[in-house]
């Protein structure tokens, strides 16, 4: 009796499983539509591009928010935060890694119909406490120290540039005027954390695209100057790209085009 | 019997012995302070040694050109000689490289950084920052376990250094010993000091006479750079208090609206508050006669230049992109007032800065480089390792 209700259970349990299903989300870096690579040979190249996503949620036909659990790998992603590096370590990339990881994955429990999902939202950062916590002693994918940023106290939450024949750009962006020490951080002023929406947003169909001549179109890249941004205050090459990112400017909205929505199918966009 | 007693007393005192740590030997003098050392990183020979390997060691950079010590120059009282120092790569720093001595006392790391209180974390910035390089070592840290596990003296000091630990080869311990040797550059050792402790012809009149114009409301150098270190950002095991203070002295003013350079803004980097714009922390002067060119961005190459801007109230760039009069900046502290000159009093106060000169810090042997001959054997540790490498490869305890 007693060995038949602990079958009863484990039935049961794994029925649990079988309503768990694995999503994945897929991204790709373009520059004004099109495609970015480290080792372009052409005039424009990326040198950089890695970001951390957490809080990933996707939207039913209704609307309704339907929370996505990031799937522990070891690697990339934890439970709590995950990790796309679309550098590839060659040409312009090489202060970068050959490792990539395009990818998001994801879990959602339920059994809402995948096909009706219509948006999908995630924010682009690391969550305040473990942003602030030893990066010497974080596990993965935290403990990358080409995302430490020590002198913050926090991590960069991105890295991003581009490079042209005599001209490149390049942006970390991360928490500022955080208060405290290192370790004891007790909040910032600017968390510069940002939640991205894309609303039609079909898993299995879609992948995100992140834009960064959408990202940088207020910077001159033809002006034969290189420059950078660190996210600081009185940086004066910062405030169009965190315009851009709805972090400051007038409306505090995102810039069009930054991340978006495109077909699978579609692979380059002309 | 009585030899069994022996033989059990003889025990019980080698086991005490062996069990309780002794203290770490400072070398400092009874009458000097000690410093505030991390409950997670306590002293001890083994790890200092350890640290001093390391400090010295061109193999922890992006190409093997590189160590700590290529900005922090002993008998330069550990720092460069350059306006701005220079990372292993080329790249050109923003800043001046910052004495190391008695850097143990200081209360706040850096020319401007209120977040950065420990030499733990400190270390971090110029090991494995990217902007600018310093080190370069961000992404190699599989190389570095595999160097601190490989390389046989490697292997036995980091044992040596953390005994309890099954693995202790690891990037959070380099830090960790790389922190306890810096820690460990501690001196109070100048004429000056010999004439507090009762010397009086340790200094010359004339240094004796500088002491006095500094310690002055009429010359308020003290305000800032006061204290058994001469900066007001200081502590010590047995402060009460924790001290820490930036300041603007007016060495820009551009376009009169009180801004600093843009690669340089200072305090109000870190903290967005309009009110931090150009303030630095006030440097130790100890030693400060052989650490020129100053001020954080080294733009002032002597000591007597450094007294004419003071004298001034702040400096005036007639022309070029910096053009402005730091005098009458809206962020100037309050201390930076300006004051005259009388004859003898600017060599009476280069006397008294001379004074604090520890040339006994600037060659102690415990400080020096172990390495008989290390020239750049351009092997740097040019492999990057993955996430994944990486994730087994950090200390973790």
């Amino acid at each position: 009796m007693r060995r038949l209700l602990f079958l009863i259970l484990i039935a049961s349990f794994s029925a649990c499983e079988s309503t768990q299903r694995e999503l994945s989300i897929p991204f790709v870096v373009q520059f004004n539509g099109e495609d970015l690579h480290c080792d372009s040979g052409l005039s424009l190249s990326m040198t950089d591009l890695r970001f951390f996503a957490y809080d990933i949620e996707f939207h039913d036909a209704s609307g309704a928010a339907i929370a996505a659990r990031l799937v522990r790998d070891g690697a990339w992603q934890s439970n709590k935060v995950g990790m796309v590096d679309l550098e590839t370590g060659v040409g312009a990339c090489d202060d970068g890694t050959a490792a990539v990881n395009d990818v998001i994955r994801v879990s959602i429990s339920g059994d809402q119909q995948i096909d009706a999902f219509s948006g999908l939202a995630f924010t682009l950062g690391v969550p305040f406490d473990l942003n602030h916590d030893n990066p010497l002693k974080a596990a993965a994918p935290l403990d990358d120290s080409a995302m430490h940023w020590h002198w913050r106290s926090g991590y960069k939450f991105l890295r991003a540039g581009v490079e042209t024949g005599n001209d490149g750009f390049w942006f970390h962006l991360g928490s500022t005027a955080c208060r405290g020490t290192t370790g004891h951080i007790s909040g910032c002023d600017h968390p510069n954390r940002v939640r991205v929406e894309l609303t039609g947003f079909r898993p299995g169909r879609d992948r995100v695209v992140v834009d960064l001549g959408r990202l940088f179109a207020g910077i001159d890249l033809a002006d034969g100057v290189r420059s950078d941004c660190s996210s600081g205050p009185t940086e004066t090459a910062c405030p169009p790209v965190l315009a851009a990112l709805g972090l400051s400017g007038a409306d505090g909205r995102m810039l069009e085009g930054v991340f978006s929505t495109q077909p699978l199918a579609d692979k380059t966009a002309q | 019997m009585r030899r069994v007693l022996l033989i059990a007393v003889l025990l019980a005192a080698s086991a005490t012995w062996f069990l309780y740590p002794r203290p770490y030997d400072w070398g400092l003098s009874e009458h000097d302070p000690v410093p505030e050392v991390p409950a997670n990183n306590p002293m001890s020979a083994a790890k200092v040694e350890l640290g001093r390997h390391l400090f010295y060691d061109t193999r922890l950079s992006i190409n093997g050109s590189f160590s700590c010590a290529s900005c922090h120059i002993q008998s330069l009282g550990f720092t460069d000689g350059r306006a701005r120092s220079v990372g292993a790569t080329g790249q050109v720093h923003p800043r001046n490289a910052m004495s190391l001595i008695n850097s143990a006392f200081a209360s706040r790391l850096t020319w401007a950084n209120s977040l950065t209180a420990s030499l733990e974390d400190q270390a971090l910035t110029p090991l494995f920052g990217d902007d600018p390089i310093e080190m370069g070592l961000g992404g190699r840290e599989d190389a570095l376990t595999r160097l601190f596990t490989e390389d046989p003296a490697y292997a036995r000091m980091f044992k040596e250094a953390f005994p309890d630990q099954h693995r202790p080869g690891t990037v959070i311990n380099m830090v960790r010993a790389i922190s306890a040797f810096t820690r460990s550059i501690v001196s109070f050792r100048s004429p000056y000091d010999a004439y507090l402790a009762g010397d009086p012809s340790a200094i010359s009149e004339s240094a004796q006479r500088g002491e006095a114009l500094f310690f002055s409301e009429r010359f308020e150098c003290f305000h800032c750079h006061g204290g058994f270190n001469f900066t007001d950002s200081t502590t010590h095991r047995d402060a009460r208090v924790e001290r820490f203070g930036y300041h603007n002295t007016g060495l820009y003013n551009l376009g009169n609206t009180g801004a600093y350079p843009a690669d340089n803004p200072g305090l109000i980097d870190i903290t967005g508050q309009r009110r931090d714009m150009g303030k630095f922390r006030a440097p130790t002067l100890r030693n400060v006669a052989v650490t020129a060119p100053y001020m954080h961005d080294g733009s002032i190459d002597t000591l007597d230049e450094v007294i004419d801007h003071y004298a001034r109230g702040g400096r005036l760039i007639e022309k070029g992109p910096n053009a402005g009069d730091g005098n009458v900046s809206p962020f100037k502290s309050e201390f930076v007032r300006g004051f005259e000159l009388a004859d003898g009093e600017k060599e009476d106060l280069l006397a008294f800065l001379e004074s604090l000169t520890d040339a006994a810090a600037l060659t102690d042997p415990r400080w020096s480089s172990p390495w008989a001959e290390q020239t750049a054997s351009g092997e740097g540790l040019d492999e990057r390792s993955t996430s994944a490498e990486q994730a087994a490869s950090l200390g973790s305890d």
